[in-house]
């Protein structure tokens, strides 16, 4: 009895999950990062987590077929705060019902971009907003959306490197006159 | 009858929890079609738009024939599975007065859809579409997004998604034999 009642459940939030495809507008949830503090002259990776709605997938940064549109972040950093590198997550290979037969390569669910920030040595020491966006392009099972842009923007904190007058002094240093 | 209370708690929560889940798809269900539902058994919206070939087609060309009139982009995968069963329905039905159209709502340059159309091997006209024609159609939230317009220029169907082929051939068999069941009538 009470193993019908769970296999119940379970169908009931089956049936509540199973959207028609293209019956509602995809959602991409964007999760901003606590600040992160930076020395600086140094790099630091600050990590951007997205998640994407159960039932859509959006294309990698390296789709498989030339026509599809690549998931792109598109910084707009402030004078003296360099963005080094934006490192994507690996796609996820899969196929869909629309085509058994071929392997997109895609996000679904959550996933992080790696957006690597280093700040000038004669930068200012405060907070600095990044600001920027997600180009994606969603799809479900049978339809597939425009391209979209969604904001994105993360803080970080700009702190003088300790070492640093250390390292601009050598007299101070044990080794020195070696 | 002793009825355990747990159970009937479960039994509740799980009602509840569907008809939550239930109006929330019809609410969310609603708003993407647009006003594409309107357009059913009403004149099709006639529009002018540039071929692929540099020329300008109008839908009213096509005006006697059955019309297929699918909105894809070259983006658009399940919109990539369709053609070519447009292609084979366009051969089998194109002497009876059948025409599948193509409006591409792309962001491509037109040399990069004639491409992907030539690779695909597409053998019926294909138009650079604009967002005015779209809002037209009720506006196209997704792709692929296809209407069935019957020998007198009405919509007889509309259809959002990628269908099968067996749908999609008997949506193509109304659209060419409204003409004569109305002429019966």
């Amino acid at each position: 009895m009470r193993l019908g009642l769970c296999a119940l459940i379970l169908a009931g939030f089956a049936a509540a999950q199973d959207f028609p495809p293209g019956s509602r507008a995809p959602s991409i949830e964007y999760f901003p990062p606590e600040i992160t503090t930076v020395y600086r002259g140094h790099a630091k990776p600050v990590q951007l987590q997205f998640r994407i709605a159960s039932g859509f997938h959006i294309n990698s940064n390296r789709p498989k077929q030339e026509y599809l549109k690549k998931t792109e972040l598109k910084l707009d950093a402030p004078t003296d705060i360099a963005i080094l590198k934006v490192t994507y997550p690996a796609g996820e290979d899969r196929s869909f019902p629309f085509s058994p037969d071929e392997k997109l390569s895609v996000y679904t669910g959550d996933f992080a971009v790696a957006v690597s920030v280093r700040p000038l040595k004669t930068v200012l020491p405060t907070k600095y907003a990044v600001h920027g966006t997600l180009k994606y392009q969603a799809c479900d099972n049978a339809a597939c959306y425009p391209p979209k842009q969604m904001p994105v923007s993360f803080e970080i904190k700009v702190v003088k490197d300790p070492n640093a007058n250390k390292r601009r002094n050598p007299a101070q240093s044990p080794h020195a006159h070696r | 009858m002793k009825r355990d209370p747990i159970i009937l708690i479960v039994v509740a929560v799980v009602i509840s929890l569907m008809l939550v889940f239930g109006i929330q798809k019809t609410r969310h269900s609603q708003p993407l079609q647009g006003g594409a539902g309107k357009l059913q058994g009403q004149p099709a919206p006639d529009f002018s738009l540039a071929s692929l070939d540099g020329k300008t087609l109008k839908l009213s060309d096509f005006h006697g024939k059955a019309v297929l009139l699918n909105f894809w982009a070259t983006w658009c995968e399940p919109c990539k599975i369709e053609m070519p069963w447009f292609i084979d329905l366009q051969k089998k039905y194109g002497a009876q007065g059948f025409q599948v159209l193509g409006v591409a709502m792309d962001d491509a340059s037109p040399s990069d859809i004639a491409d992907f159309a030539k690779k695909m091997g597409v053998n019926y006209p294909i138009v650079i579409g604009k967002e005015a024609v779209g809002d037209q159609y009720g506006g196209l939230p997704y792709l692929p997004s296809t209407f069935y317009i019957d020998r007198d220029g009405k919509v007889i169907e509309r259809v959002f998604g990628l269908r099968s082929r067996s749908e999609i051939e008997s949506n193509i068999q109304k659209a060419m034999g409204s003409q004569g069941q109305v002429a019966q009538k």
